[in-house]
C-alpha cells in the first residue's frame, strides 16, 4: 500500500497544483507550457498509483519518468523562488514601485 | 500558500522513493518488506478501485458545477483606430450606461482618450475576447496573440478612492517594444 499512497497522494497534490496555477488564466494570468507536463506528470503519478497495486517495478518506473518530467516546472519554479527570496531589495522596491505607478 | 510546499515535498518524496524502487528491484529482487511491499490482494484492489471510482464521479460532479461558474459572456473592445497606450474600464459607475450586448457579446467602445466607465458588473471567467479598431472607414480586428500581438498587460483591480470602491480592467494597446518602454514614460493617467 506504501507505493500507492506516496504517488496518489503526491499525484494529487501536485496535480491540484497546477491546476489552480491553470485557472488563473481565467482572470487573464499567463500560463507557461511546462504546467501542462506537469499536469501530464501528475497523471503519470496517478497511473503509477494503481499500477502500482499489480506491478511495483514497473509503476516504479512509470513514477520515475513522470516525476523527472514534473520537475521540467518545478525545478526552475524552486530555483526561481529561492532567487527571487534572496534579490537584492533595491530591485524589489524598484519593480513594486513601477507596478504602483502602473495601476493608479 | 501551503500547497506549492506540500506539492514540492509530496513530488520529492516521490521521486526519491520511485527511483529508490526501481534500481533497488533491478539489482535484488526477492523479500517484500513495508517499504518496498509485494502486490496487494485482490480483496485490496477492489476496495481502492470502489473508492477511486466514487472520488471520480464525486471530483466529475464537482468540476462541472465550477465549470458554469466559470464561463462568461465574451466581450468585444472597440478601440479608437490609431490609439497607442493604456485602456481603462471601469465599472460600477453610478449614472454611466450600461454595456449593451450585440450578439451575444458585450460591446466596449472606448472613448478617444481608452476610457470607458459603465454602471454594468465586471464578469469574471472564461470567455474568448475580442479587439478591434474602430474609425469612421469601419472597424478592423486586433491581434491579442502571436507575433502581431497588439493587446498586453490585461489586469483587473480594485481601487478604493474619494468616490468609492472602484473595479477597473486595464491593458496596453501597442507593440510588443512600445509595452515594454511604457513603464517609463506611458501610462494611462485617467481619473
Amino acid at each position: 500500500m506504501l507505493p500507492f499512497i506516496i504517488y496518489f497522494v503526491a499525484g494529487a497534490v501536485t496535480g491540484f497544483h497546477v491546476y489552480t496555477l491553470l485557472s488563473l488564466a481565467a482572470y487573464g494570468a499567463s500560463f507557461n507550457a511546462l504546467e501542462f507536463v506537469s499536469l501530464l506528470g501528475s497523471l503519470g503519478l496517478l497511473i503509477a498509483a494503481y499500477v502500482s497495486l499489480f506491478k511495483p517495478v514497473a509503476a516504479a518506473r512509470i513514477a520515475l519518468i513522470a516525476a523527472l518530467a514534473m520537475w521540467c516546472f518545478y525545478g526552475p519554479a524552486v530555483a526561481r523562488t529561492i532567487q527571487t527570496r534572496f534579490a537584492r531589495p533595491a530591485v524589489v522596491s524598484e519593480l513594486i514601485q513601477w507596478s504602483a505607478d502602473l495601476r493608479f | 500558500m501551503l500547497l506549492p510546499y506540500l506539492a514540492i515535498v509530496a513530488l520529492l518524496i516521490a521521486t526519491v522513493y520511485s527511483a529508490i524502487a526501481s534500481f533497488r528491484q533491478k539489482s535484488e529482487p526477492a523479500e517484500a518488506s513495508w517499504t518496498f511491499p509485494a502486490p496487494v490482494t485482490r480483496k485490496t484492489r477492489v476496495i481502492l478501485c470502489f473508492v477511486t471510482l466514487i472520488c471520480v464521479i464525486t471530483i466529475g460532479a464537482w468540476f462541472a458545477l465550477s465549470v458554469q461558474h466559470t464561463v462568461r459572456r465574451s466581450s468585444r473592445f472597440l478601440i479608437p483606430e490609431g490609439y497607442t497606450g493604456w485602456v481603462r474600464i471601469e465599472f460600477e459607475v453610478q449614472g454611466a450606461p450600461p454595456l449593451p450586448v450585440d450578439a451575444g457579446q458585450y460591446v466596449l467602445t472606448l472613448g478617444a482618450d481608452g476610457s470607458l466607465k459603465t454602471s454594468s458588473l465586471e464578469q469574471y471567467g472564461w470567455a474568448n475576447d475580442s479587439y478591434y479598431f474602430y474609425s469612421s472607414a469601419g472597424t478592423r480586428s486586433i491581434s491579442d496573440a502571436g507575433p502581431d500581438c497588439l493587446i498586453w498587460g490585461k489586469i483587473n483591480g480594485e481601487a478604493t478612492g474619494s468616490s468609492g470602491k472602484r473595479k477597473y480592467e486595464e491593458f496596453f494597446v501597442g507593440t510588443q517594444q512600445q509595452f515594454k518602454n511604457q513603464g517609463k514614460s506611458e501610462k494611462y493617467s485617467g481619473p
